[in-house]
C-alpha cells in the first residue's frame, strides 16, 4: 500500500536533511506506527506521503501512485486526520462534513453518521468555532472517513482528548483496520501505538532506527520482570525479580514456596523504554 | 462541481466575515459622502473685491452698465453684506460666469480682505490723463507672469484690445461637439470601480489565503481530490462578486440609467479577475500578512499613481500610461459616460482578462508548491 525508499527532505535546500535516506515497506491492511520525539521528521514523511509537501529526492508510491506525479484521484482513497483541528469555524460541525464530502469522487458516508460515531450527534448544528478543542479534534477525525478511504493517515489522533473518547476513537480505528483499511499512524504516545500497531518504526533526527511488530521488540529488546508482595512473619515485603535472570528465577520460586503471596504482577518492558534503550533519546 | 461547491462554500464564509461587510460598509459610507457632501457641480467662480468709491459717480455708472450689459448673468447687481473678521461691510455683487465681484463700499475693507482673508483686492482710481487705474494688493508670493498679466490687462500700453483682436484672429476647432462631462459626483464613480476592483481584490484575496494557511483549511483542502485551481478560482469568484455588489451600490444610486451597466459589470470581472490573481502570486511568496506588507505597499502605492493624473489632468506624464489603474480609471469613466467608447472597454477588459489569466496560471503552479507550507 505504500513504499518508500531512499527518501531525503531538506526544507532549505541543503544538505540539512528533515528526513535522511527513509526506507520502509506497508501492507495493505497494516497499522503501521511511525514514533518518535517531537522534530524526529514524522510530520515531514506523513507530508511527504499525503502529497502535502514535495518529493525531493526518492521513490514514493502511496495506494498504487507515484507521489513524483500526484493525481487528484488518489485523494478519493486517502483520509488524513491532522493533529492540529483544521475545519471551517465559522461553518457547523455538519456543514463542514458536506462540504468536504462533495469535493471527492467516490461514495461518501452520510456526515450525521459521522457525528454520531464520534459522539458529536447532538452538535452537529452549532458552528465549529464554538467546539471545545477535544470536539473540534473528533470533528478533524471524523471528516477523515468521510470518503472511505483504504488507506488513512492518523496524525496523533487522540492527543488532547480525555480518556473515554480516547478510547472510543481507537474502538474506531480497530474496526476500521478489521474492515480492511491500512493504517499510517504517527504519534510519539507509545502506548496508543502499542495498542493499536501491527507494526512500528522508530524515526530519530530524520533516520529510521528500527521498524518491528511491538510483541518482536519486546521479545528481542526487552526484560521480563514479575513484582511480587508477600508476607514475612509480620512484615510485608515488595521484592522485582526478572524472568531473565536464574538467581531471580530461584529465589521466586523460594518465596513462592515459603511465605502468603499478596499480590504478583508480570511486568513487560514498554515501548518507550525499548525506544529509549535503541534510541537513546526521550519521546519528547 | 467541485469548484461550484468550493465557490458556494466561499460565499457562505465570506457573507459571514467582516472583511465582506468591510467592503460593503466603506460603498455604503462613500455613497453617503458622495450625495450628501459631494455636490454635483462645485462653484468655480472666483472672488473679486473691488473699491472704487474714489471714482466719481458717473464713472461707477459706466463701470456698473458695462458690467451689467456685458457680463452679469441676470443684468442685476445684489446689495449684500461682506463680513470681514467680526465687521460688516456693504457691497455690490455682480455674478459673471468666472467671477463674483464685490463693489465694497469701503476702501479699509478691501485692504483687510486682500491682507487677512487673502483674498484679491483692487482699488479703481482715476488716473492723470483721465482714465482709470487698477491698484492690486496682492500677497507677495504672486509670479512675475501674473503681475504681467494684470499689466496687460490694465496697461493701456499693452493694449488688451490688441490681444483680444490677436486671439480673435485664431482659429479654434471643436473635434467633439457638445461632449458629455461627468460632474463632480460622477467622476468620482470611475475612482472607486478601479480602486475597489484592484486594491480591495489584490489585498483581501491574500488575506483570505494567508487566514486559511494559519488555520491549516488550505492543507485540509489539499488532501481532497478537488485541484488547488478550484480552491483559487472560489475564492477569485468571491472577490468578483462582491467586488461587483460594492461597485452597483454606489454606481446605481450616483449614475441611475445613464450608465452602461454590461460594460462596468465587464470590467469589474476582468480587473478583479487580473489583481485578485496579482494577490495570489505575490501570496505564494510569503508565509504571512506581516511578511508580505511591503510588497503590498509598493503595489498599492504604484496603483494610486495615476489617480494623481485623473484628478489633475495637467500632470500627465506619458510613463503615467504604463500603470494598469491608467486604463481602468478611463475605462470605467468610457463605460459610465453617454456616448463612451465600448470599444476602449471591451478592449482594456481583455487585456486585463489575458493578463489574469497568466497570473492565475503562475498561481497555480506556485500553490501546488507553496498552499500547504
Amino acid at each position: 500500500m505504500i513504499s518508500v525508499k531512499n527518501l531525503y527532505h531538506s526544507y532549505s535546500n541543503d544538505e540539512k536533511y528533515a528526513v535522511k535516506d527513509v526506507s520502509f515497506e506497508i501492507t495493505e491492511g497494516e497499522v503501521f506506527g511511525f514514533l518518535g520525539p517531537s522534530g524526529a521528521g514524522k510530520s515531514t514523511t506523513q507530508g511527504i506521503l499525503t502529497g502535502l509537501l514535495q518529493l525531493q529526492k526518492g521513490d514514493v508510491t502511496v495506494a498504487g501512485y507515484d507521489i513524483k506525479h500526484i493525481k487528484n484521484e488518489m485523494f478519493n482513497k486517502i483520509g488524513m486526520s491532522f493533529e492540529q483541528s483544521n475545519v471551517y469555524s465559522k461553518m457547523t460541525g455538519k456543514e463542514n462534513l458536506e462540504f468536504y464530502r462533495k469535493l471527492f469522487d467516490v461514495k461518501t458516508r452520510n456526515p450525521q453518521e459521522l457525528l454520531d460515531l464520534v459522539g458529536l450527534g447532538d452538535k452537529g448544528d452549532i458552528k465549529a468555532g464554538e467546539y471545545s478543542k477535544g470536539m473540534k479534534h473528533r470533528l478533524t477525525f471524523a471528516r477523515s472517513m468521510i470518503n472511505n478511504p483504504t488507506l488513512w493517515f492518523l496524525d496523533e489522533p487522540t492527543t488532547g482528548l480525555d480518556p473515554a473518547i480516547a478510547s472510543e476513537i481507537k474502538s474506531i480505528i480497530k474496526e476500521k483496520n478489521k474492515e480492511g483499511v491500512t493504517i499510517f499512524l504517527t504519534t510519539h504516545n507509545m502506548f496508543i501505538a502499542d495498542e493499536l500497531c501491527d507494526r512500528v518504526g522508530f524515526i530519530v533526527d530524520g533516520e529510521i532506527k528500527l521498524i518491528d511488530s511491538p510483541k518482536n521488540l519486546k521479545l528481542q529488546y526487552g526484560e521480563k520482570f514479575v513484582d511480587v508482595e508477600y508476607v514475612d512473619g509480620k512484615e510485608a515485603k515488595k521484592e522485582s525479580l526478572s524472568f531473565m535472570e536464574k538467581d531471580d528465577i530461584g529465589r521466586l520460586k523460594e518465596i513462592l514456596d515459603s511465605y502468603e503471596i499478596r499480590t504478583m504482577h508480570t511486568k513487560e518492558a514498554t515501548l518507550e523504554e525499548i525506544f529509549i534503550k535503541v534510541t537513546g533519546r526521550e519521546l519528547v | 462541481m467541485k469548484l461550484w461547491h468550493s465557490f458556494v462554500k466561499e460565499l457562505q464564509l465570506s457573507s459571514k466575515s467582516w472583511y465582506f461587510y468591510i467592503e460593503v460598509g466603506m460603498a455604503v459610507v462613500l455613497l453617503l459622502i458622495l450625495l450628501v457632501a459631494v455636490p454635483e457641480e462645485t462653484d468655480s467662480r472666483t472672488d473679486e473685491y473691488l473699491y472704487a468709491g474714489d471714482l466719481p459717480s458717473d464713472y461707477v455708472d459706466l463701470i456698473y452698465r458695462g458690467l451689467l450689459d456685458d457680463e452679469d448673468e441676470d443684468s442685476e447687481y445684489e446689495r449684500v453684506q461682506i463680513k470681514v473678521g467680526g465687521d460688516l461691510f456693504g457691497a455690490d455683487l455682480f455674478v459673471t460666469d468666472t467671477r463674483n465681484i464685490y463693489f465694497v463700499d469701503n476702501r479699509e475693507a478691501v485692504l483687510r480682505l486682500a491682507k487677512e482673508d487673502k483674498e484679491v483686492g483692487i482699488e479703481i482710481i482715476p488716473s492723470s490723463d483721465g482714465g482709470l487705474d487698477y491698484l492690486y494688493y496682492l500677497q507677495g508670493y504672486e509670479s512675475q507672469k501674473l503681475k504681467n498679466l494684470y499689466m496687460v490687462l490694465q496697461n493701456n500700453k499693452v493694449n488688451y484690445k490688441f490681444v483680444e483682436r490677436h486671439m480673435d484672429r485664431q482659429t479654434v476647432e471643436t473635434i467633439e461637439k457638445d461632449p458629455f462631462v461627468l460632474n463632480n459626483r460622477e467622476n468620482i464613480v470611475p475612482v472607486f470601480l478601479t480602486y475597489n476592483g484592484s486594491l480591495m481584490g489584490l489585498f483581501i484575496i491574500a488575506a483570505y489565503i494567508f487566514l486559511d494557511k494559519k488555520e491549516g483549511i488550505a492543507m485540509a483542502y489539499a488532501v481532497t481530490a478537488s485541484k488547488v485551481w478550484h480552491y483559487l478560482m472560489s475564492k477569485i469568484g468571491v472577490m468578483m462578486v462582491t467586488t461587483i455588489s460594492t461597485g452597483l451600490i454606489l454606481v446605481i444610486p450616483v449614475m441611475g440609467a445613464r450608465a452602461n451597466y454590461p460594460l462596468i459589470v465587464l470590467l469589474v470581472v476582468a480587473t478583479a479577475f487580473a489583481f485578485s490573481s496579482l494577490g495570489l502570486v505575490v501570496t505564494t511568496y510569503y508565509r504571512d500578512m506581516m511578511q508580505s506588507f511591503g510588497a503590498f505597499f509598493i503595489i498599492i502605492v504604484a496603483l494610486i499613481l495615476p489617480n494623481v493624473s485623473y484628478f489633475a489632468p495637467s500632470w500627465e506624464p506619458s510613463w503615467i500610461k504604463y500603470f494598469p489603474t491608467y486604463h481602468i480609471l478611463e475605462g470605467f469613466k468610457e463605460a459610465i459616460s453617454i456616448g463612451g467608447s465600448a470599444g476602449y472597454v471591451i478592449f482594456v477588459s481583455i487585456v486585463f482578462l489575458a493578463a489574469g489569466l497568466v497570473l492565475f496560471m503562475f498561481a497555480n503552479y506556485r500553490f501546488k508548491k507553496t498552499l500547504t507550507i
